[in-house]
């Protein structure tokens, strides 16, 4: 699996398709996506670099500690889980909020968004540390 | 300030600063011990500020909403008694701190030892002056928790993990089983706050005359009984005494034990006055007295003899709280709770010089030791003095109680009538005598007569200050609570004994009476005692055979015996419901889903296949199907791993195309995703084992497998056709509420979206945990089995 055409590829399509997850994450709330796709996309470039180019050298460049990734996350998630009980809601309440920026129009803030911003470190977090502990067992 | 909040502060203190001791020890070094010392001297003074309020205006009680919804506070009832336990909780602290910083080494786990004190301090506080059963019993397991960890702190020492092991199991059932009888309290009373009890005589009347009474009293009382280490019940104590000997003077002598009787204390207003309570409070008490007593004549170790001798004082003030029946309460209660005070300091003094002791001499086997008064005549003093405490013998405060403790016992005996006129005294004087020999054996044994040539290291010397002070500081109360009683009396023992007794109590002790019986009792306890002493070696001869008769008297042999099984048929239960092979744990999983779908089906009637199919099928979507079930054939057909994960890939991203054609681009988006990366993580995965499926499937085996394939795919097939048919009559869709809702209540057009992280957001953060811990649990395995190698 690693001849130059699909190191080529990969090489092409890792940051395409990073951006493509991002999108997807962004755009869930009201279109296909969300954090667990968008994570999941993510998680299976990274898992094609791993693949194509071999994890042991893809660790000299490039080696984050994707428990950390998952820590984060899931501290996000419960966050802006907790975040409403402390402005005197039910655990759980989101607040949505329309803001108008010059140049770009109207976009809208959700705290769900948050949390799915959490989700999305979290799959990706747990996906590759599942991945890389298995690809690294000798 | 508001006395509620002084003691909220002073239950808290411990707590927060417990937390804080790693970071302390960070640039205190070995002094973090004085810092735990001065938290717990900050809590004592918290506590002391208000002493005057209760002793002039009475009871305080106050309560923070806590879990309103079953009417449960946060609540605090601050009387005498709570004070008076809250004292040697705090104050003994205090001395037991300062001292741990001579007792342990400097390359002891410090912090561990010094936040679990603190942890244990906070909680009795806390405990005592709970002012609802619920919260009282948080306080108390967590004493149950923390002296666990006290015990076993030296964790690679097995008979440590065996005491703590006891401890936790018997004291921690116990409050369970307590708990049970705050719950039948509550069924009668209709409340947990006990001040509403207390102070409402009807509803006391309404909890003797009840049909649970006796059950609740005797469940309470159990739970008390397994902290106390009364009756039954002892067993764990002794053991107890592998922890460091600064705990065992604080947790198992003067302060943890004191919990049961705190809470037979506290009780006693709503229970006392009847045969049951008498019964059973008295005579767990007088049996336990003796027992005891004889025990701990016969020990050799010096923590042992002080273990039985702290189950044997307990048991005197358990005694006196049962007498109340057939008395005027006032003297058994009085002398109950200032033998609390007496027993705290004489016998914590003596777990201190316990300890200087084995610190010194390297063991705390009294059998090697001897003349050690030549070497360390300061202890010796310090010694002498609690040790006669203990015997009863004046001026020390010892004698105080124990003589009140005989006036009770006569009056008891006296109001009870012929044949416990005798009985009763002569069961105290019994007590006293078993007292005053172990008392005189302790003394005699460790630091008079001879001593054995290689039994102890050549250098013996008095300790340094550090350890010495606390001692030397506990005598002098001795001493002085001895010869002037006034001083504890008024102060501690009249406010508590009202707290117990709901109406104002006056005491006047003196050392000298007159000759009373309670004097010619003592004499003859004294002559009888050295009678014991001298008869020693007879009565352990005669113990010896009677043990070695019938072994199955002792009740550690049923705890052991007990303890055994458990774990012989927990071993059992798993390795018959936990094998190990994840076949195993599938072929459950989807046996389960086969029966969880069809009950249901079967029982709602419903047609197991619908009247009116829909066969309305595009030509493309049945060439994708027919190219599904050839990949599906595939899959079992194949010979080797390879293939076959090739085929099942093929087969999850033709489902992912059947969600594009039917217009879910969702599912399909996350299905083609979930599958490439699970191909990826199973190739991974086989690169490690053998490419070819070498072992040969018995028949059986693979009968039964096909039969569970079938049923489980049938079961998907019924359940999917009915889904596809609409909502059953009795249920509603979900789904409306969703489209209507999403918009409006979440601000998001796409709907499963909204679903995940709003409208069932907990079930998505449980799922995301549930990654997390699977994450984490892969690293384990693969971990562990390396480790293996």
């Amino acid at each position: 699996m690693t001849t130059l055409i699909t190191k080529t590829i990969t090489k092409i399509c890792v940051p395409l398709v990073i951006l493509f997850s991002i999108s997807l994450l962004l755009a869930g709330h009201n279109n296909p996506g969300g954090g667990f796709i968008g994570g999941v996309m993510f998680a299976s470039i990274i898992g094609l670099l791993y693949v194509v180019f071999g994890l042991d050298n893809i660790k000299e460049f490039f080696n984050p500690d994707w428990a950390k990734w998952f820590a984060f996350g899931l501290l996000l998630s419960c966050i802006t889980a907790f975040g409403a009980l402390f402005v005197g809601h039910n655990f759980f309440r989101s607040a949505v909020e329309f803001v108008h920026l010059p140049f770009i129009g109207e976009i809208e803030l959700v705290s769900a968004g948050l949390f799915d911003v959490g989700v999305y470190f979290v799959v990706i977090g747990s996906l590759l540390y599942i991945f890389k502990n298995v690809g690294d067992d000798k | 300030m508001d006395p509620f909040n002084v003691i909220t502060l002073a239950i808290f203190l411990p707590f927060i600063f417990a937390g804080l001791i790693p970071a302390a020890e960070k640039i205190l070094k070995h002094y973090v011990g004085w810092l735990a010392a001065a938290v717990a001297l900050a809590s004592f003074l918290l506590i002391a500020t208000v002493l005057p309020h209760v002793i002039h205006d009475g009871p305080i009680s106050g309560a923070v909403p806590w879990l309103p919804s079953v009417g449960l506070d946060f609540g605090l009832y601050i009387d005498g008694l709570g004070i008076l336990i809250a004292f040697l909780a705090s104050g003994i602290g205090v001395i037991i701190m300062s001292y741990s910083n001579g007792y342990m080494s400097h390359k002891e786990d410090l912090p561990r030892y010094y936040m679990w004190l603190l942890l244990f301090m906070g909680s009795m506080v806390g405990m005592v002056f709970s002012a609802n059963t619920i919260l009282l019993f948080i306080f108390w397991e967590l004493t149950s928790v923390t002296s666990y960890m006290l015990i076993g702190y030296w964790r690679d020492k097995p008979e440590s993990i065996y005491g703590a092991t006891k401890s936790l199991i018997v004291t921690a059932a116990g409050g369970l089983v307590m708990l049970a009888g705050f719950l039948f309290l509550h069924s009668i009373t209709g409340t947990f706050d006990i001040p509403t009890i207390l102070q409402n005589e009807a509803l006391i009347q309404t909890v003797k005359d009840h049909d649970l009474f006796l059950i609740t009293l005797v469940l309470i009382f159990i739970g008390a009984a397994a902290k106390s280490a009364q009756g039954p019940f002892y067993i764990w104590l002794p053991n107890a005494m592998e922890a460091p000997t600064p705990v065992s003077a604080f947790l198992h002598s003067a302060t943890m034990v004191k919990a049961g009787i705190y809470l037979v204390g506290r009780m006693h207003p709503i229970f006392s006055g009847t045969d049951a309570w008498l019964i059973l409070v008295a005579g767990t008490g007088m049996i336990t007295m003796v027992m005891a007593g004889f025990m701990a004549f016969r020990q050799t170790d010096i923590k042992g003899i002080l273990a039985y001798s702290t189950i044997s004082q307990l048991a005197y003030i358990i005694t006196m709280y049962g007498y109340t029946t057939y008395q005027h309460p006032g003297i058994g209660v009085a002398a109950a709770t200032f033998h609390i005070v007496n027993h705290g300091t004489f016998k914590a003094c003596l777990f201190l010089v316990a300890g200087i002791i084995a610190h010194e001499a390297a063991t705390r086997d009294i059998r090697k030791m001897g003349g050690l008064w030549r070497e360390m005549p300061i202890t010796f003093i310090i010694a002498v003095i609690g040790a006669l405490s203990m015997a009863g013998i004046p001026p020390l405060n010892g004698f105080l109680s124990k003589e009140m403790f005989y006036e009770s016992s006569v009056e008891m005996g006296a109001a009870l009538g012929s044949p416990y006129t005798i009985l009763i005294p002569v069961i105290a004087i019994m007590g006293g005598v078993f007292t005053f020999a172990y008392s005189i054996k302790l003394i005699s044994g460790i630091f008079l007569g001879k001593r054995p040539k290689d039994g102890l290291p050549k250098h013996i010397h008095d300790p340094c200050a550090t350890m010495l002070v606390p001692a030397a500081f506990l005598a002098f109360l001795v001493v002085l609570f001895g010869v002037v009683p006034s001083i504890p009396v008024h102060n501690i023992v009249e406010p508590t004994a009202s707290g117990i007794l709901l109406e104002p109590v006056h005491l006047h002790v003196k050392l000298w009476h007159g000759v009373t019986t309670p004097l010619i009792m003592t004499i003859v306890t004294f002559i009888l005692g050295i009678l014991v002493y001298s008869k020693y070696d007879a009565l352990a001869a005669w113990q010896d055979r009677f043990n070695a008769r019938h072994p199955r008297i002792s009740v550690n042999y049923h705890y052991d015996a007990a303890v055994d099984n458990a774990k012989t048929w927990g071993h059992k239960i798993s390795s018959v419901t936990q094998p190990g092979t994840i076949k195993t744990y599938i072929n459950a999983v989807l046996i389960l889903i086969v029966v969880l779908v069809c009950i249901p089906v079967i029982l709602l009637g419903a047609n197991i296949i619908p009247q009116t199919l829909n066969f309305d099928i595009a030509p493309y979507e049945a060439l994708l199907m027919l190219l599904m079930v050839v990949a599906g054939i595939a899959i079992v057909a194949l010979p080797g791993y390879l293939p076959a994960i090739i085929a099942l890939s093929a087969l999850g991203y033709m489902v992912g195309l059947l969600f594009i054609y039917l217009k879910a681009p969702d599912l399909a988006l996350t299905q083609v995703l979930v599958e490439t990366l699970s191909t990826i993580i199973f190739f991974l995965a086989i690169a490690k084992i053998p490419q070819k499926f070498k072992e040969k499937i018995p028949t059986t085996t693979l009968v039964r497998d096909v039969i569970i394939s079938v049923a489980i795919a049938s079961t998907v097939f019924i359940m999917l056709i009915n889904a596809t048919q609409g909502i059953v009559s009795p249920f509603e869709s979900l789904s409306h509420y969703f489209i209507e809702n999403s918009l409006t209540l979440a601000g998001g057009h796409n709907i499963v979206n909204v679903i995940i992280v709003d409208f069932r957001g907990y079930d998505t953060l449980g799922e995301i945990s549930v990654l997390c811990l699977a994450a984490l649990g892969v690293y384990n395995l693969i971990h562990s089995r390396s480790e293996e190698k």
